[in-house]
């Protein structure tokens, strides 16, 4: 992890990057800070500078560079420690125990950093800046002061004040770690260097609130005696603040490091050219105080930095993740949107009007996308669209729009509230889908199986029209006999009207009779659409097995019908119900086709089952089914006869299902196999 | 019309068709009785009555074919008319074969259902005679002794007197005699004749 985030940093290769990791350009580096801390202000007599920056160049040269070579660096420091500390006139040892804490609290910040932070992007989050502080300003400080300040004992020649020396060598590298530490790690990680400059209104900002910055600061920390003595010191205190504030709100952790640094350097240049706010005591206690005051406002102001770097870079990923949703969304031909109850807030995206066809320039609003509804589905789904909004329930909707019958496009609605604090409303947010192609296919697959079924009806009447003639041909001959028998009547010299009445009266009946066989015929052989309808699937199975009167006598099957006289009424189309009896029925006659006559038997039954079914029973005395063909009989083109297409079980199936019923077929326990449905009855 | 004593035995599975034949059969003349089963008509024929059986083809149980059979296994001589529904050449040459009068489909008019009664009254009264006429041969060959039957065996199979008597190991004027007595129990003139009487009554010539 801490590699791949290392070489990620690397390969920006930003200039100052490359330039720090050159040993000899660190040497120099370590030098040129080291004589600027002097020039910033060094209390000669007593070598120590307020704060020091050849500390942070080499930690950010170790930070850049593998453990094992950071000798090379520590090497390449000393010579520009010695010319330094020699310059302003240290003496050999003291000037070894210096370097020996640089080095140290140098090396424990970079490997502190990398190991907890995985390199030198140390800002961009409240967490991660926190744990930079925690390591550079609090724990690495602290250990490394614990030699330093013997550098101050050995010049002074005591050990009685080793505390105060140690708090000064930790507040001095703390506040480098806290002033130049941010500055420099920033510059190092910029990717984002300006290839050219353009001048903005941001960097015209930024140049106005640092030229503030310096001029208030220079005002604020530049008093007298008297000012002081009025009781001010507090007011001029906190004067830099807001621009302070100004500078972490509008440019984040950049913007803070960078007032800190300005205010840090101006305020210790005026601390130590002159009177300040700190006037105290001595030199060294005042600087000892103003580094103190330094970290104490430091610290918070850069996390305040980083925290609002964290908040933009949050809301900048959720921008982008939005977009990139919107763009997901169009693409798959979705379109979301949200209402906000309260403000009454309509969000939706632009896919939202292309899809309901309104022009660019419609106000977006909830009711214009509602009022493209076809009208015929106007009512229920803007009736559904309000419960949500009032009740908070969930939508889940399906509905036409368009006003011409030639441009419907069908749309399904999903919505779904959105709560806070547990309960309370606050929001609908949904998604509409195009659903036009779905819902066509959908249609064409319907009326297929319709066309499939009716024609599955037709065929199957077609194997049973000799049968079916039969039907008709009795009533037939029964009305010829006594037609010509009436006339035979007639002829006599006396004629027995009586007679007369009772031919023309069984005319009439067989007549009736007749058309009642072509009235079912004509219903099966129909093509239409299912009619769900009130079924006493009795007076159905009566019918049907007087349909098939001639055929059960031709095949020479007998029937046993045992039918529950409180059967409930079935819900269904009795067209598809009559189309499953004949089927099965015609089934259950095929398989006792081969048998004995004992054999030749079909048992009819039905009963109630639970408390909404009704179920009807044809059980057969064949040879039943084999074992293997048991998961197969309602597959379609499974066919164990000599002729049929197999679609037979499978149509029923189907039909049974669209019913809501079931279907399935036993082997009996003795012999043969029953066939049995469900269908949900009436609810009463 | 028909108005002489005939009988029409309607075996139909369908009350209304039962109804309406026996209706018409009536108004034409005929005696009806109507049976709604196979089962019922065997179990209540009566072979002496003369008439003629029209059998619905198809019914549950028994149907047409099978109570023709059932009738020729007992031995029954009844004409049958047989209607259909829908009839199909096989099952009506089957019929045919096995001696019915006629085949008819359904719905079946007046006149053929007639003209099929007429050939049916006629098979029937042709039935009768022969039976009859077979009757009163067979009534006469009872009378016969064994010698006289033996007798006529060879005569009809165109053996002498001498040759049959050869045969008996008699003579021929005791053949004469037995020949003359046969001739006059059996009441032919010539052996011509009782060679026709023979061939009814399926007596085998002896070689």
């Amino acid at each position: 992890m801490s590699s791949i985030t290392l070489a990620i940093e690397r390969s920006p290769a930003s200039q100052l990057g490359n330039f720090i990791k050159n040993p000899i350009a660190v040497a120099v580096a370590y030098y040129v800070g080291a004589e600027m801390a002097f020039f910033v202000g060094t209390l000669s007599d007593k070598i120590f500078a307020p704060f020091w920056p050849p500390n942070i160049i080499l930690f950010c040269a170790l930070l850049l560079t593998p453990t094992q070579r950071w000798w090379i660096y520590f090497l390449a420091a000393f010579p520009a420690h010695v010319a330094a500390e020699l310059g302003v006139g240290m003496a050999m040892p003291q000037l070894l125990v210096a370097f020996a804490t640089n080095c140290l609290v140098a090396g424990m910040n970079a490997f502190a950093v990398q190991k907890f932070l995985g390199g030198a992007r140390c800002f961009n989050t409240l967490r991660r800046t926190a744990i930079y502080i925690l390591i550079t300003t609090i724990a690495s400080p602290a250990l490394s002061a614990l030699g330093g300040a013997f550098v101050q004992a050995m010049g002074n020649g005591g050990l009685e004040h080793y505390g105060l020396y140690w708090a000064r060598w930790y507040a001095s590298n703390a506040l480098g770690s806290l002033t130049l530490g941010p500055v420099a790690m920033i510059c190092l990680t910029e990717t984002r260097w300006p290839t050219s400059f353009a001048l903005t209104y941001r960097h015209a900002e930024a140049a106005a609130v640092a030229l503030m910055l310096f001029a208030i600061c220079s005002v604020a920390f530049n008093l007298s005696a008297a000012t002081a003595a009025g009781g001010y010191l507090p007011t001029l205190l906190y004067l830099p603040l807001p621009l302070i504030l100004w500078c972490a709100v509008r440019f984040g952790v950049k913007g803070a490091s960078g007032a800190i640094l300005m205010v840090s350097f101006v305020l210790i240049w005026r601390t130590l050219n002159g009177p300040t706010l700190f006037v105290v005591g001595d030199a060294e206690t005042n600087v000892f105080a103003l580094q103190i005051f330094l970290i104490g406002l430091s610290t918070p102001i850069l996390l305040l930095g980083a925290a609002i770097e964290e908040t933009r870079h949050a809301e900048q990923t959720t921008r982008e993740s939005e977009e990139r949703m919107a763009f997901v969304a169009a693409s798959s031909n979705l379109g979301l949107w949200r209402q906000e109850l309260a403000t009454k807030h309509f969000w939706a995206t632009r896919h939202c009007f292309d899809m309901f066809g309104l022009p660019v320039t419609t106000r977006p609003t909830l009711e214009a996308l509602l009022n493209c509804i076809h009208p015929a589905d106007f009512r229920f789904a803007s009736i559904a669209m309000k419960s949500a909004i009032q009740h908070g329930a969930p939508v889940e909707i399906e509905f036409r729009i368009g006003a011409n019958n030639d441009d419907i496009r069908w749309i399904a609605a999903r919505a779904r509230p959105e709560f806070e604090d547990g309960n309370v409303l606050v929001a609908i947010a949904g998604a509409f889908t195009d659903i036009t192609q779905r819902k066509a296919a959908e249609a064409e697959a319907m009326l297929q199986r319709q066309e499939i079924t009716h024609l599955m009806r037709v065929s199957m009447l077609g194997e049973l029209s000799g049968s079916l003639a039969h039907e008709l041909t009795q009533p037939l001959t029964a009305i010829l006999s006594n037609a010509q028998a009436g006339k035979m009547v007639l002829a006599h010299e006396t004629p027995n009207i009586g007679e007369i009445s009772e031919v023309l009266d069984d005319i009439i009946t067989e007549d009736t009779r007749a058309g009642e066989v072509i009235h079912r015929l004509r219903r099966l052989l129909k093509k239409g659409d299912a009619k769900y309808e009130t079924v006493d699937l009795n007076d159905l199975i009566n019918t049907t097995l007087r349909l098939l009167h001639s055929e059960l006598i031709n095949r020479r099957v007998a029937t046993s019908v045992d039918l529950t006289p409180d059967l409930r009424l079935a819900l269904g189309d009795p067209i598809q119900l009559q189309q499953i009896l004949i089927n099965l029925l015609m089934n259950a006659m095929d398989a006792v086709e081969e048998m004995s006559p004992s054999r030749r038997i079909i048992n009819v039954s039905t009963n109630n089952v639970g408390d909404d079914e009704v179920e009807v029973r044809i059980g057969d005395r064949g040879t039943g089914l084999r074992a293997a063909e048991k998961q197969y009989v309602f597959q379609p083109f499974y066919t164990t006869k000599k002729r049929g297409l197999g679609l037979g079980l499978s149509i029923c199936s189907s039909i049974m299902k669209s019913h809501g019923g079931s279907l399935s077929i036993q082997n009996n326990e003795s012999e043969g196999a029953t066939a049995s449905f469900r269908v949900p009855c009436k609810i009463m | 019309m028909h108005d002489g004593n005939f009988t029409a035995f309607l075996i139909d599975d369908d009350p209304a068709i039962l109804k309406a034949l026996s209706r018409l059969l009536r108004a034409s003349g005929y005696d009806v009785m109507p049976f709604h089963s196979s089962r019922a008509f065997l179990a209540a024929h009566d072979s002496s009555i003369p008439g003629c059986a029209i059998v619905d083809l198809a019914m549950p149980d028994i149907d047409g074919l099978q109570l023709q059979e059932a009738l020729h296994k007992e031995n029954v001589e009844r004409p049958m008319i047989f209607l259909t529904g829908n009839g199909d050449i096989p099952t009506s040459v089957r019929a045919m074969k096995a001696g019915a009068i006629d085949f008819l489909t359904k719905p079946v008019r007046q006149s053929h259902l007639l003209a099929a009664l007429t050939r049916a009254i006629e098979a029937d009264a042709q039935m009768r005679q022969e039976r009859a006429s077979l009757q009163s041969i067979n009534d006469r060959l009872s009378l016969l002794t064994r010698r006289e039957s033996e007798v006529l065996r060879y005569v009809v199979a165109g053996r002498l007197n001498k040759q049959i008597a050869g045969s008996l190991g008699t003579v021929e004027k005791t053949i004469k005699v037995h020949r003359g007595r046969m001739m006059t129990k059996l009441g032919v003139r010539c052996v011509a004749d009782l060679v026709r009487l023979a061939e009814r009554a399926g007596i085998t010539p002896q070689a």
